[in-house]
């Protein structure tokens, strides 16, 4: 036999390879996998493909310190990593922090008892998933198919990691005329609907992932993007129909369910929305999952498994990267509604002890301990955790524990502030104010005020909306400075409101730009700006502002 | 208690046996690698071949395969199955010398329906079609084609010997030893899960006229 020459070609030759597109020594690896001997057996075929950059983590949260220093063309992550955090939980981690460059290529390996388990379930995918064991052959091959797409789809990457969405779109319009097969349009519709999704201009996401229907339209990232759309666009019932249809076809389409409990949350469907919640927590459990299962089951009432899915939160969390110490506070408030007053002082000063009263986190902590001591009796300890929660909330807004202070407030017969509370986390609830609403709501029928439920809800809402409604006005007719005062008085009840930062940044603007380049007024406008920038960053119309205020400076 | 160890003890043979062939892959890699360390590391190959398969299968019995559709390039996906096959450049004849294994692009391009791009799950299907380029290796004389078509609703993978006919395979594996017959068995059978996992999927063997067997697996879109 000769062994010989099928030997040589079977291990692909010695020397590094060299492709006139792909130059692998000069790309950086990150590999990620909880067995030592896998990965430097990992890193050893890499380095035969001539890759010289290695580095090696053996746990997510090394990954994620390795991730945050470096910058990397390539991740090799094993789906198990034996611990809190897998592969997958690493990839959603990172994905929904935007702290993977556009540019990086995830490779995720899988064993085949793992595969449905990973493929088919989730929304943030990685390029590549790659079977294990994989021979070095089969590695090469793979890696130059992904860098050969990346550098097709490099001009489009390049603009999304600056957010230039803009030039994105531009350069994906450009290369779908140049695409040479379904393929590659389908991979530039893809990102061209990432750009579109971040400019938030749900109508061209629409069309884009319409655009790829029409080239196949069973494919689950596809029907995903349209029912997104169509959410985003307000069709609710079109998101529904499609995103039901796609967890026909794929049980465990995480994401589908978890869009499912969104449309029926707003549907006021509280029963659906918890349901859709639990299955996603089923199939693809993680602490984030637990806890939206633990929330909405609170609001439902359902104590008992709000109180099991916090402690599931708790378990799958505890030392890992996604540790939340709101989970400590869930699980005690429900276990103080269950009448567990021990168990919830239990829950917090023994078990969230390492926490202290840290933020906001002691904020609620001492107000979840006054409803405990109080219906233990110990009604002087309650008045003490009370004053003391109060006075480390200071002037601090924040919806969430201005609830739960305001909930202990009632409680211990305080009328007046916990109404003011209550008023204040409507007012200062922003994106949240539906979920806020419906916390204030419950808190109040808990305490027996449902009677005030209506007032402190509507009067939450509509004390910054009419100050922003007058200043609009004033604004319009160029009454600057009394519109600036209505304006302040609504960032006074909450700095981070949309509506109110809208006005006063368009209203610095026109101020500019009748009035002249006040020194003041600059600095105003670009602080107004740059705050909205980070509340919500590519919003189109901050974007327009922008636009507008470098005209009005540069002229 | 057996089941949770039963688990754990065959992925550590795995892990191992992964382990084992990463080593021997890099071994071969020196220079003046004695025949014993080329043969072992076929032998590695070859066993865990067949534990990747008999563990797809096990997983297809037990909760079934859920395959995970991509967009591919057909011939680029046939053209890497080749190329990274490992039962290609390991098969020789009977008379030891190599068996030349190629993409027969004059058949693929007398029939594309739908650009060439399929979709189907690629992890999958390339194990299932590696195992049927093992099977046609070991009755191939001197060469195996594989070829790809593609209808309105399905598209289907061809791999074609030019060994002795499917219906003398039969009758000679009934005299081959064990092993080879179950890894016959076993290849087919995995070909089935796969074809099966994606909708309505067939696997025929077939003698083909003049000699030789044709393999073909055929994926229906789901609709």
């Amino acid at each position: 036999m000769n062994e010989t020459s099928g030997m040589e070609a079977l291990v692909g030759g010695r020397k590094p390879i060299e492709n006139e597109y792909v130059d692998f020594s000069k790309l950086s690896v990150l590999v990620i996998d909880d067995i030592s001997a896998m990965r430097h057996a990992v890193r050893s075929q890499l380095q035969s493909l001539g890759i010289n950059s290695i580095k090696l983590a053996s746990t997510a949260t090394e990954g994620l310190v390795q991730v945050e220093a470096n910058s990397f063309d390539l991740i090799v992550c094993d789906y198990n990593l034996n611990s809190a955090s897998s592969g997958q939980h690493f990839l959603e981690h990172l994905r929904s922090e935007n702290l993977l460059s556009a540019t990086s290529i995830f490779v995720m390996l899988t064993a085949e008892t793992e595969y449905d388990f990973v493929a088919n379930a989730v929304e943030f995918i990685p390029d590549d998933y790659l079977l294990k064991p994989c021979s070095e052959k089969k590695l090469r091959s793979r890696l130059m198919r992904l860098l050969d797409r990346r550098a097709f789809l490099m001009p489009v990457l390049k603009a999304i990691n600056v957010r230039q969405y803009d030039v994105a779109v531009k350069e994906c319009n450009r290369l779908l005329s140049m695409a040479p097969d379904d393929r590659r349009v389908l991979d530039v519709l893809r990102r061209k609907a990432d750009a579109q999704l971040a400019m938030q201009d749900y109508a061209s996401v629409l069309e884009t992932f319409d655009r790829a229907a029409a080239i196949r339209c069973d494919v689950p990232w596809i029907m995903m993007g349209q029912a997104r759309a169509h959410y985003a666009l307000g069709e609710l019932e079109t998101a529904a129909t499609i995103a039901k249809a796609l967890v026909e076809k794929n049980r465990n389409y995480v994401s589908a369910y978890e869009l499912l409990s969104k449309i029926s949350l707003d549907s006021d469907d509280e029963e659906g929305a918890y349901e859709y919640l639990n299955r996603s927590s089923a199939i693809l459990p993680s602490a984030k999952r637990f806890r939206a299962v633990s929330q909405a089951a609170f609001l439902l009432g359902r104590l008992e498994e709000a109180k099991s899915n916090s402690l599931e939160a708790i378990r799958l969390s505890t030392g890992s990267m996604v540790e939340r110490t709101g989970d400590y506070l869930s699980l005690a408030q429900a276990q103080v509604d269950m009448g567990d007053q021990k168990g919830a002082v239990d829950t917090l000063e023994k078990t969230a002890r390492k926490h202290g009263e840290v933020g906001l986190f002691g904020v609620a902590k001492n107000a979840i301990l006054a409803q405990a001591y109080f219906d233990l009796g110990d009604k002087e300890k309650s008045r003490k955790l009370l004053e003391r929660s109060a006075s480390l909330l200071g002037n601090r807004k924040n919806s969430f524990v201005m609830t739960a202070l305001g909930k202990s407030a009632l409680k211990v017969g305080d009328v007046v502030f916990g109404l003011k509370l209550m008023t204040q986390a409507v007012q200062v609830s922003g994106k949240d104010e539906k979920r806020i609403a419906r916390h204030v709501k419950k808190s109040m029928v808990d305490t027996g005020h449902v009677d005030k439920v209506e007032d402190v809800i509507d009067g939450g809402r509509k004390r910054i909306l009419s100050l922003v409604d007058e200043a609009t006005r004033l604004m319009r007719s160029a009454h600057f400075d009394e519109a600036n005062q209505k304006v302040m008085e609504a960032l006074s009840i909450h700095d981070e409101n949309l509506e109110a930062l809208l006005t006063a940044a368009q209203l610095h603007l026109l101020w500019l730009k009748h009035g002249g380049l006040d020194e003041a007024i600059v600095e105003q406008a670009k602080f107004y700006l740059s705050t909205l920038d980070k509340l919500v960053p590519n919003n189109q119309k901050v974007m327009n502002f922008y636009r507008f205020y470098n005209e009005i400076v540069s002229q | 208690m057996q089941e949770i160890l039963s688990a754990l003890v065959v992925h550590d043979i795995k892990n191992s046996l992964a382990l084992l062939e990463i080593d021997l892959e890099q071994l071969n890699h020196q220079e003046g690698v004695p025949i014993e360390g080329q043969r072992a590391y076929r032998r590695c190959i070859e066993l865990k071949n067949r534990l990747m398969s008999f563990l797809t299968l096990y997983k297809h019995d037990q909760s079934g395969l859920k395959p995970m559709v991509s967009e591919v390039d057909l011939t680029e996906f046939l053209e890497d199955l080749v190329s990274d096959s490992q039962s290609v450049m390991m098969g020789v004849n009977h008379q030891g010398h190599p068996i030349a294994v190629r993409v027969d692009y004059d058949r693929i391009k007398e029939a594309i329906a739908d650009r060439g791009i399929g979709f189907f799950d690629e992890n999958l299907v390339e194990l299932a079609l590696e195992s049927a380029l093992n099977n046609a290796l070991r009755y191939a004389h001197h060469q195996v084609s594989v070829w790809f078509e593609q209808g309105v609703d399905a598209q289907a993978f061809m791999v074609l010997d030019d060994g002795v006919g499917v219906g003398v395979v039969d009758e000679m594996m009934q005299r081959k030893v064990a092993a080879k017959s179950s890894s016959t068995g076993l290849g087919l059978a995995l070909c089935k899960a796969v074809a099966g996992a994606h909708g309505t999927g067939s696997v025929t063997l077939e003698s083909v006229a003049g000699g030789g067997t044709l393999f073909t697996m055929t994926l229906h879109r789901v609709s």
